[in-house]
């Protein structure tokens, strides 16, 4: 049905791989079921009012609990989204191919090579695109529940991909990648796992990259009292700021807290001396550097960007490398 | 573009494989094969056959050299694997034809030639046999009208009676549109009839090429007493006592004591296959 107005090499490689399509459909529809169904039964069970106003999921609301654990593993299965479209592009789109020597027949009709390469990406992305903003629309249906809860905030990894528009990028990069990959290895299993480890690899440097690309703010208030991140923050970094406004190390009143005797045993003596130490130090403001929830747009866009600028890079040389070897 | 009326054309064509102790699998090849031909490219295993079929299918690019050989819309190649995708119908292929050949796609050729081959065009590819995988592949060929026909051992996987069958279609069918049909083969009879021009490939380089009459007709057989052949090459000759029989390329008539007759196609094949320092056209 779908493959009906399709013309050309975009109908052949739909038509070729019409059981992967229907797999990300059977995808879609799983991961609805299930996030539905949780909503359902989570439903089922009011939710405690507290005593000072608002509403929190009762107790024995065991469909809630299973929906947060549901949408973090949600989260993490939308990460490997892109990996498997790099592994699928590079294997059986591309180096089977070479490998099984169709390229013979594909490369010698009447379309030109680059004609029938871009076919195969950009149906490949199309379809990555749409099944992506499904599952991310399921997922959101879980999210809007259970948002804001432990390891499920703003900044962290999963919430953060799958409710911003990094996973697109991250798409398009492994399809580049895969085609260039796929066409410079050219054995369907050898380049399904290369491709794979390199997106593996930009999903781990960049998630960890991603909180150096925007510089953080700080706030200072007087050491004691829990300092409280605002905006919703993500903390980076915490500790005591000198007189002079110099990062204290804190290792130095650990250490002297440690050498004291008996603060294994007599209880609060160990918090009791790092007081003292400090104090003796100078270090009586804390502080905090933490990102503001502001900061998620701008990061998802500069990350998207370095994203988009690789993806453009590896399909460049893609299509450079399908030139210089075939007429 | 290719000069007028030659389909196909080599100019100190090379071509080496990757790796420096690969040698050349094709060298300093030089032909140039008119319109309308139908050529054998024979040579045993390894003579780069294949190699010159990729090389003007426009599939590689060669190492050294040039070919001219029309834009890939005129021209179809079937490789020597017959490759088709395993997971499409018969009619999928065929419809496959149609997608990637626009505006050229003859379906009353395809599905003559597949309808021959007794199966179901449900069937998926990677449930025919060899033979009839050679069908398909000739008929997705064929169905695309092509000037240049690319067959490389077209014929191998098929029993004798769909050669005979298959080869006949081919060859009203490149009769009738004046299609240049480049064949390589092993099989030396299935090429005597079919064949009007010949280039016979060993060691990477071109031995002999030209039209397969005035291939026969500078050719002599002869047997008689030992003696000098000078001034006609000798192809290839041997002595049983003091009986000789050679053939030879003849340099003026053959004067001497020697009974002559012209060698059949397999004749001077044979003899050419046989010594390496095969005589260059």
């Amino acid at each position: 049905m779908s493959t009906l107005a399709l013309k050309g090499p975009y109908w052949v490689t739909l038509r070729q791989y019409r059981r992967t399509l229907w797999l990300a459909v059977a995808a879609v529809a799983a991961s609805l079921a299930v996030i539905g169904g949780l909503r359902i039964w989570d439903a089922q069970t009011p939710d405690r009012h507290l005593v000072g106003g608002g509403l929190v999921p009762a107790d024995e609301n065991r469909g809630y609990e299973t929906l947060r654990l549901a949408v973090e593993s949600g989260s993490a299965y939308l990460l490997l989204v892109p990996l498997l479209v790099g592994v699928f592009v590079a294997g059986p789109l591309v180096a089977r191919e070479f490998e099984s020597g169709t390229y013979k027949l594909s490369l010698t009709q009447s379309v030109s090579p680059a004609a029938w390469l871009r076919a195969k990406l950009v149906s490949t992305t199309a379809v990555a695109f749409l099944t992506l903003l499904a599952l991310m629309g399921v997922f959101r249906i879980g999210w809007s529940r259970v948002s804001d809860t432990y390891y499920l905030t703003w900044a962290d990894r999963g919430p953060y991909e799958a409710t911003g528009i990094v996973l697109f990028a991250y798409v398009l990069a492994a399809v580049a990648v895969g085609a260039l990959v796929g066409q410079l290895i050219r054995r369907t299993l050898v380049a399904m796992a290369a491709t794979g480890l390199v997106m593996g690899l930009v999903l781990l440097v960049m998630g960890s990259f991603r909180w150096s690309i925007l510089s953080v703010k700080t706030i200072t208030a007087p050491a004691g009292p829990t300092l409280w991140t605002p905006e919703n923050g993500l903390v980076m970094d915490s500790g005591l700021l000198t007189a002079s406004g110099a990062r204290f190390d804190q290792l130095i009143c650990w250490e002297e807290a440690a050498r004291t005797p008996g603060t294994d045993v007599t209880e609060g003596l160990w918090g009791k001396v790092e007081a003292q130490c400090q104090a003796r130090h100078g270090a009586t403001t804390q502080y905090v550097d933490y990102h503001p929830e502001s900061h998620f747009w701008p990061t998802q866009l500069i990350e998207s960007g370095i994203l988009l600028a690789l993806a453009a890079v590896a399909a460049y040389a893609a299509f450079r490398v399908l030139r210089a070897r075939h007429r | 573009m290719t000069r007028d009326g030659i389909a196909l054309e080599a100019d100190l064509l090379g071509k080496k494989y990757g790796g420096r102790a690969r040698g050349w699998a094709l060298r300093e090849c030089d032909l140039a094969l008119p319109a309308g031909r139908v050529c054998a490219l024979v040579g045993p295993n390894g003579a780069g056959k294949s190699t010159l079929l990729a090389l003007a299918a426009g599939l590689i690019r060669p190492t050294e050299g040039t070919i001219e050989a029309p834009a890939r819309e005129r021209l179809a190649y079937v490789a020597q694997d017959k490759p088709l995708h395993p997971r499409l119908t018969v009619a999928d292929t065929l419809r496959m034809g149609r997608e990637l050949n626009p505006g050229r796609w003859d379906d009353t050729v395809a599905r003559r030639i597949v309808e021959g081959g007794g199966f179901s065009s449900d069937t998926l590819v990677r449930d025919l046999s060899g033979g009839q995988r050679t069908r398909v592949a000739l008929a997705l060929a064929l169905g695309k009208r092509a000037e240049l026909l690319l067959l490389d051992e077209p014929m191998a996987d098929l029993d004798p009676l769909a050669r005979h069958q298959l080869m006949g279609l081919l060859m009203a069918d490149a009769a009738e549109h004046g299609t240049t049909v480049v064949m390589s083969s092993h099989i030396l009879t299935e090429l005597e009839g079919s064949c009007d021009h010949l280039v016979l490939l060993h060691g990477g380089k071109v031995r002999l090429e030209g039209p397969v009459d005035d291939l026969l007709a500078a050719h002599t057989l002869l047997t008689g007493p030992i003696g000098d052949l000078a001034p006609h090459t000798v192809v290839e000759s041997r002595t049983t006592g003091r009986q000789l029989t050679a053939l030879i390329r003849r340099e003026g008539p053959v004067e001497g004591p020697w009974e002559t007759s012209e060698p059949s196609l397999e004749d001077l094949l044979l003899a050419h296959l046989r010594t390496t320092e095969g005589a260059s056209a």
